[in-house]
């Protein structure tokens, strides 16, 4: 169903609200699942290669659809989204744009992230626009692999002294803009009034905070208190990026820049 | 009867980090052997094994076991297999044919 024939895709106060929100869940997914994909090759083992790049196909498929969904509202393909647009339209966070450096800060990140990502989708379920809420539902299914293989590939990295320190240093350097997965789209309190999204954007970081933090402490890592204030300098969900995603979505959208409108 | 770690001339350490994996392709169907995969312990040998064998087949279970836990015969012993007088009446062809079908079936209905 068309997202824009939907009783609140209609309303005009919130369809703005709406597609920015749907452009922030496809911008986190589009962008994590490349840096995912930039491990093809060469991460630590076969087995976590071929696993992890499942991962980034079944990301860059949920990307797919919400693009899908927000281009109901604002018109265009998802491919023009995915690919046809400036550094400062996305509204992915800041923290999915970073380099993957090593393998201890690209499982951290997944694992802080598909944690957030999840408590959204959470939100989304049950709620009234239809077609977000199957969404929502049917994405949970891959996602709930996405969050054991984080898991999992922490906990391992937590169980030796020396990797514990390191697995500890990155989660204390990513924090900070870890928070910034929860910062708000332009609008996205009058979506949690009238229901569409079931929860606001601090009782889903304070959700989030406590399932992270309890993982955290089983696997021996402590979890960094809250952080005060919010990082004003970047703020991906009102498009004030870093540097680091202008060089992503130059290498992303080359091929697709060398013959524009090439068919597939 | 040997370890099957010992036939590979695998060290223990080794073979207790390969896990042999078995997939089940509905409940109906046994658990069939379909490849290995390296992982520090079960829990992470299952997490990998449903990437590496679960994506491209039907799958509703999977078991893994480590290498080193698995007993084996030796191929230098695979006369022990071979009769010495016709047996043909004991082949079960008929049977293999009869769960070839059954088994497309039961993916069929799935």
């Amino acid at each position: 169903m068309n997202l824009a024939q939907s009783p609140l895709g209609r309303r005009d106060d919130l369809r703005a609200a709406l597609a920015g929100y749907l452009l922030a869940l496809a911008d986190d997914e589009l962008i994590l699942g490349h840096r995912h994909s930039e491990w093809t090759g060469f991460a630590p083992d076969i087995e976590s290669d071929v696993a992890l790049s499942s991962v980034a196909q079944e990301e860059i498929g949920h990307a797919l659809l919400f693009y899908e969904r927000a281009g109901d509202l604002l018109g265009g393909t998802p491919d023009d989204l995915a690919y046809g647009r400036s550094p400062e339209a996305f509204r992915n966070a800041v923290l999915l744009e970073r380099p993957n450096g090593d393998w201890d800060f690209s499982i951290m990140r997944m694992f802080l992230y598909d944690r957030a990502d999840a408590v959204r989708l959470d939100g989304l379920v049950g709620g009234p626009v239809e077609p977000l809420a199957d969404l929502a539902k049917t994405l949970r299914r891959e996602e709930k692999y996405h969050l054991l293989y984080g898991e999992q590939w922490l906990r391992r990295l937590a169980a030796t002294p020396e990797s514990k320190q390191r697995v500890q240093a990155v989660l204390d350097s990513a924090w900070a803009e870890a928070q910034g997965l929860f910062d708000p789209v332009e609008g996205q309190d009058d979506l949690v009034h009238t229901g569409v999204v079931r929860t606001g954007s601090d009782a889903q970081r304070r959700l989030w905070h406590g399932q992270v933090g309890a993982i955290l402490e089983s696997a021996g890592l402590r979890a960094p208190g809250a952080v005060a204030g919010r990082a004003a300098a970047f703020d991906g969900r009102v498009g004030r990026h870093t540097d680091d995603l202008r060089v992503l979505l130059e290498e992303m959208t080359s091929v697709r820049r060398t013959e524009p409108g090439a068919k597939w | 009867m040997p370890a099957l770690m010992e036939l590979l001339r695998m060290t223990q350490p080794q073979a207790s980090r390969i896990f042999a994996v078995f997939r089940q392709d509905t409940k109906n169907d046994p658990h069939v052997h379909v490849g290995e995969v390296h992982a520090t312990d079960a829990e992470m040998a299952l997490v990998l094994a449903k990437e590496q064998f679960a994506r491209r087949e039907p799958c509703v279970n999977l078991w893994v076991v480590p290498m080193s836990a698995i007993a084996a015969t030796a191929y230098d012993d695979a006369d022990v297999f071979e009769p010495s007088t016709d047996k043909s009446y004991r082949f079960g062809g008929s049977y293999r044919e009869q769960e070839r079908v059954m088994r497309t079936k039961r993916r069929d209905q799935r």
